[in-house]
């Protein structure tokens, strides 16, 4: 499994990267941040496509094609008949197996952490999820996003992996999206004519999809000030504690207005029940100006499992992650509230 | 075509023309024949390439080389001073932490972020620790022991 062949640019300001970006936009070209998911992705077979038999052409048995490079090497040769194909596949395996890979590791303004005077979280997109999962500030104010931090991959991977990347990937579980969402975050995402600010729940439009342009990257996400007396938490439901990818997840927010309710805020996000993460609409109808208590809890939880929209898979079946969702809302409202009380 | 770059590993200075797809585990392995680092699935799930970039565990398989330009890299071949093991990888060797080998080196350098990091862990923040290296020989328990020796002393040299 060795790398498709592609060349690396490295710029030193986010305006060269946006420059190259545009440069080489109809060639195929990727963002590199941590590496944890594009050099996994672009290592698999690429896109394998079927080539029809080529009848009196000897050299041309028809089969499978995996590379960019096997593509090119059948495509020079003079007498490949199944040239419109092949040509189609070449097109395809581009759009997976980019030319350009654009590494942003040396661009020191999409890194850190830091607190806006308006009170707000700011943290690059090239932040490893290891700084977050370390720092007090997050973990204080928006926990969340720190137990997602912590239950991202392994050890290693939350050592390279990114913010940014885990959000751009766009996956359904992904363990930095959902509480972001849950947590009302807000992505910057900048292109050469400027900058436009969209709240992460409208980001994704399908499995690994987002409604970021071919000219933009993600260079940071904004994180509101939570208010007093409000408190977050995430679970992530997993066959193993590591190196595994959740079966659901669920991020809650939960702002009261005195330490007794009643409920002014709240915001439930799910992860891996549905085709993007999901931000539970329904919670808001049944809690919002409540006074919280168990019963209440129950009920909401009941209304958000019918927000979720899972599908069976090997890692666990429809009824049991809504089960699961029912379950780990009701017990996260119950943590994110204790957690409020306290948070003058 | 072929970039440039410098890099310092286990205290050397190399500078070296890499193609931009070269991994640092092939620049390692193959370009200056540390083969102390192991190749195994090579999508970073199972922890054997792991190596010191300026001090923090990583991946080899899923760095680029261009990636490390201007960094400091240890390997487990740096861990030995003058052909004597450092006293985790003794530990290593007096627990029978080892049996194939294979997940050692990317073990080796884990645990020595970890205990420079934290000289006492306790055996639960031992085992989150290596929990992106798999071992499929010791059943871990082994690995850990050796681990807790080291965190056990006094010594502060690893």
């Amino acid at each position: 499994m060795i790398l498709p062949r592609f060349d690396v640019l490295v710029p030193e300001s986010l305006e060269e990267a946006l420059e190259m970006l545009g440069e080489h936009a109809d060639k195929g070209v990727r963002i590199l941040a941590g590496g944890t998911d594009l050099l996994v992705d672009l290592r698999r077979p690429i896109i394998p496509v079927h080539v029809p038999r080529c009848d009196g052409c000897a050299k041309h048995p028809g089969g499978m094609v995996y590379s960019t490079i096997d593509c090119e090497l059948w495509l020079s040769e003079p007498t490949a008949h199944a040239g419109g194909s092949l040509r189609n596949a070449l097109q395809d395996s581009r759009r997976i197996s980019p030319q350009y890979l654009i590494s942003l590791h040396l661009l020191r303004e999409l890194k850190g952490i830091k607190r806006l005077d308006n009170g707000s979280l700011y943290i690059g997109a090239t932040t490893t999820i290891r700084e977050i999962a370390h720092s007090e500030k997050v973990r204080r104010c928006w926990t969340a996003l720190a137990e997602g931090a912590d239950n991202l991959g392994s050890p290693l991977v939350r050592n390279r992996g990114t913010l940014g990347g885990n959000i751009a990937n766009a996956r359904p579980a992904a363990d930095m999206f959902v509480p972001t969402i849950g947590l009302n975050g807000i992505l910057k995402l900048q292109s050469l004519g400027g900058e436009r600010l969209l709240p992460a729940r409208d980001f994704a439009s399908g499995p690994g999809l987002t409604v970021i342009e071919p000219l933009e990257i993600l260079t940071a996400v904004i994180y509101p000030a939570p208010l007093s007396y409000s408190g977050s938490s995430y679970y992530k439901l997993a066959n193993r504690k590591a190196l595994e990818i959740s079966t659901v997840g669920v991020s809650v927010s939960l702002t009261l207005e005195a330490p007794d309710g009643p409920i002014t805020d709240v915001r439930v996000a799910l992860g891996a029940v549905g085709p993007t993460p999901i931000l539970a609409e329904s919670a808001k109808g049944i809690l919002l100006g409540e006074t919280p208590d168990e019963p209440l809890f129950k009920k909401a939880a009941q209304a958000i499992r019918k927000d979720a929209r899972p599908i069976d898979d090997h890692r666990g079946s429809a009824w049991y992650r809504s089960n699961m969702v029912q379950l780990l809302s009701e017990r996260l409202l119950k943590i994110a509230y204790i957690r409020a009380k306290r948070n003058k | 075509m072929k970039k440039l770059i410098s890099l310092n590993v286990n205290g050397i200075a190399h500078e070296l023309a890499v193609e931009p797809r070269r991994t640092l585990l092939e620049l390692l392995r193959e370009d200056l024949g540390l083969t102390g680092t192991k190749k195994g699935c090579g999508i970073g799930d199972c922890g054997a390439c792991t190596v010191l970039v300026d001090g923090v565990a990583t991946f080899s398989c899923l760095t680029l080389a261009i990636q490390v330009n201007g960094c400091s890299v240890e390997t487990v071949e740096g861990l030995t001073k003058d052909g004597k093991l450092s006293r985790l990888q003794q530990a290593f060797v007096d627990h029978g932490a080892i049996q194939c080998g294979y997940c050692t080196p990317g073990m080796l350098m884990t645990t020595t972020e970890l205990l420079r990091r934290n000289q006492h862990p306790k055996e639960q923040e031992i085992r989150k620790a290596i929990s992106g290296n798999l071992c499929r020989c010791t059943g871990y328990q082994k690995i850990v022991e050796a681990i807790q020796e080291v965190a056990r002393s006094e010594n502060e040299e690893i």
